[in-house]
């Protein structure tokens, strides 16, 4: 048997590392993962001043999650467009490790940046609002957010693997980005969405995470009937099959493009 | 023999750069973006922030937001792809080419900004279009003359702003964050979704400056049917906003053309 003359692991680190260097030296990440979150914020926050407390916590959950989703989908997906773009896709999909751990890095990074920035979107709101926020059990809540993030991360990882197939990648994160605002209720519960629209809402693993980080994070909430527990069930189902997707069409983006020899065709 | 000195001739210019501009240095022109930056973008822009604003509790925010947001869309075609125009001719390298041309210089600038202006105009009038069929926002019956008057107003000085900004980003090595920034931006500061007197009075000085708070301004006037004085008076400010940004753009430009012939290179930009 020969062994492998390669490591995942250190395959995943370098990942990791090329991310935080391409992070730091390529400053436009900071306008989904930071600027644009607290714009959001601030506008929603304004929006919903006077309407109670509790609003406060809409305006930190809608703007932290479009921190984190800005820095997910725009990062781990986007970077497939730029290895296309910069020539890097082909050698990297022939590289002995496999393109999933290419990817995991970058999404394992930038769930970290996500988290940073949604941390910066709740101080600025906090700020802004003057009072402190009504958590009832911050750590939960912490848990909570780091648990919505691997939600978006999940979607992040199925972009990825799809956008090999295309070159509409940029396309589709510009033009979609409001409609995953609306479909997840990240600013707003799903309810409040026509009902023919929910099933839509139901199939992305963010919606779920999202409706149970408000029932335990807001006193009184009204979201989708099955409860926190439900919303639980269902993001844990939801992810879980996203990963699974994933997996299947990364094995697949890799035959096919092996097969095929080069990536002309998408 | 006699030659006839070869000029550059303006209106060559002025088309040659509205016609290929799109093509090669304006960010974001291809034919799927500009469709999804009219039909797509403004549609879902605007529900968002309805939802927002409906969970506000209060009845009349959602038709101010929904108009805000009609007219902030602008800011996609106009100032997001405008101001990638300089950064793009560097990251091609036909800047220095650029800059030894004898191509009138106004021309060149303005000419690249047609394209974008007929794409801002399309983007607001699909975005109002929207709001009054989808979000039932009232309209002051023969406003169409009126309204016609503010958005082409609001479109030229938005690709002006979005020049302005491209002029900046000559000195710069990146112009997709200050796009980027003004793009949200202008839905704090320009009273696209709440009244500029809710922000602090420095916040609502630097409001004051950007094109689309006084376009957005006019906009709701004009569907308001507010008399002509009102509208005059708007629509001045939006002409001002336009001709500082076109001015300062084209200064910019000189500037750093100066500077670059007499250092012959660009290097450090």
């Amino acid at each position: 048997m020969v062994a492998r003359s390669y490591s995942r692991g250190r395959s995943l680190l370098a990942v990791m590392r090329l991310a935080v260097l391409t992070f730091l030296a390529d400053p436009q990440w900071l306008v989904p993962s930071l600027i644009a979150p607290v714009v959001f914020g601030l506008v929603s926050y304004e929006l919903f001043a006077g309407s109670g407390p509790w609003f406060v916590l809409y305006a930190i959950l809608g703007a932290g999650m479009m921190s984190m989703w800005g820095q997910t989908l725009y990062g781990s997906g986007w970077a497939t467009g730029q290895d296309r773009h910069l020539g890097t896709l082909e050698p990297t999909l022939t590289a002995p490790t496999p393109y999933l751990y290419i990817v995991l890095g970058r999404v394992i990074w930038n769930t970290l940046a996500g988290l940073l920035g949604g941390a910066i979107v709740f101080v600025v709101v906090a700020i802004t609002y003057g009072h402190p926020i009504p958590l009832a059990n911050p750590l939960l809540f912490l848990l909570m957010f780091a648990f919505v993030i691997t939600t978006l991360a999940a979607v992040g990882v199925v972009f990825a693997a799809a956008y090999v197939y295309t070159r509409y990648a940029g396309f589709v994160q510009n033009v979609g980005e409001f409609a995953f605002y609306i479909g997840t209720g990240c600013m707003f519960p799903v309810v409040l969405l026509p009902f023919w629209s929910n099933p839509v809402s139901l199939v992305l693993p963010p919606t779920w995470a999202l409706d149970a980080l408000r029932y335990l994070a807001i006193p009184g909430y009204q979201g989708f009937s099955w409860g926190f527990w439900g919303d639980m069930a269902g993001a844990l189902g939801t992810t879980a099959l996203y990963l699974g997707i994933a997996g299947t069409v990364f094995r697949r983006v890799e035959r096919h493009v092996l097969e095929a020899g080069d990536l002309n065709d998408w | 023999m006699n030659e006839t000195p070869l000029r550059s001739s303006i209106a060559r210019t002025f088309w040659v750069n509205a016609i290929f501009a799109p093509r090669t240095s304006l960010g974001f022109m291809r034919l799927d973006f500009v469709l999804g930056t009219i039909f797509i973008i403004p549609f879902t822009q605007m529900v968002f922030f309805a939802f927002v604003a409906s969970l506000s509790g209060i009845a009349s925010a959602v038709s101010f937001v929904v108009v805000g947001n009609a007219v902030a869309t602008v800011t996609y075609s106009s100032v997001f792809s405008v101001c990638q125009t300089t950064d793009n001719e560097k990251e091609a390298g036909t800047m220095e080419h650029l800059l030894v041309s004898p191509a009138n210089r106004f021309a060149l600038y303005f000419g690249r900004g047609v394209i974008p202006i007929l794409a801002s105009l399309a983007t607001v009038t699909v975005a109002l279009v929207y709001a009054v069929v989808i979000f039932h926002v009232p309209f002051a019956p023969g406003s169409y003359g009126v309204l016609a008057v503010s958005i082409v107003l609001t479109a030229l000085a938005m690709v002006g702003f979005g020049l302005l900004l491209g002029g900046v980003a000559l000195y710069l090595r990146t112009s997709i964050i200050l796009g980027n920034i003004f793009l949200f931006l202008g839905l704090l500061l320009s009273g696209a979704n709440f009244p500029l007197t809710n922000l602090p009075l420095p916040l609502q000085y630097v409001g004051d400056l950007l094109p689309l708070t006084w376009g957005i301004a006019a906009v709701r006037a004009g569907l308001n049917g507010a008399p002509m004085s009102t509208m005059l008076q708007l629509w001045a400010y939006v002409g001002i906003c336009a001709v500082a940004s076109f001015g300062l753009a084209m200064a910019l430009w000189k500037t750093f053309e100066r500077r670059a012939l007499s250092t012959g290179s660009i290097a450090r930009f």
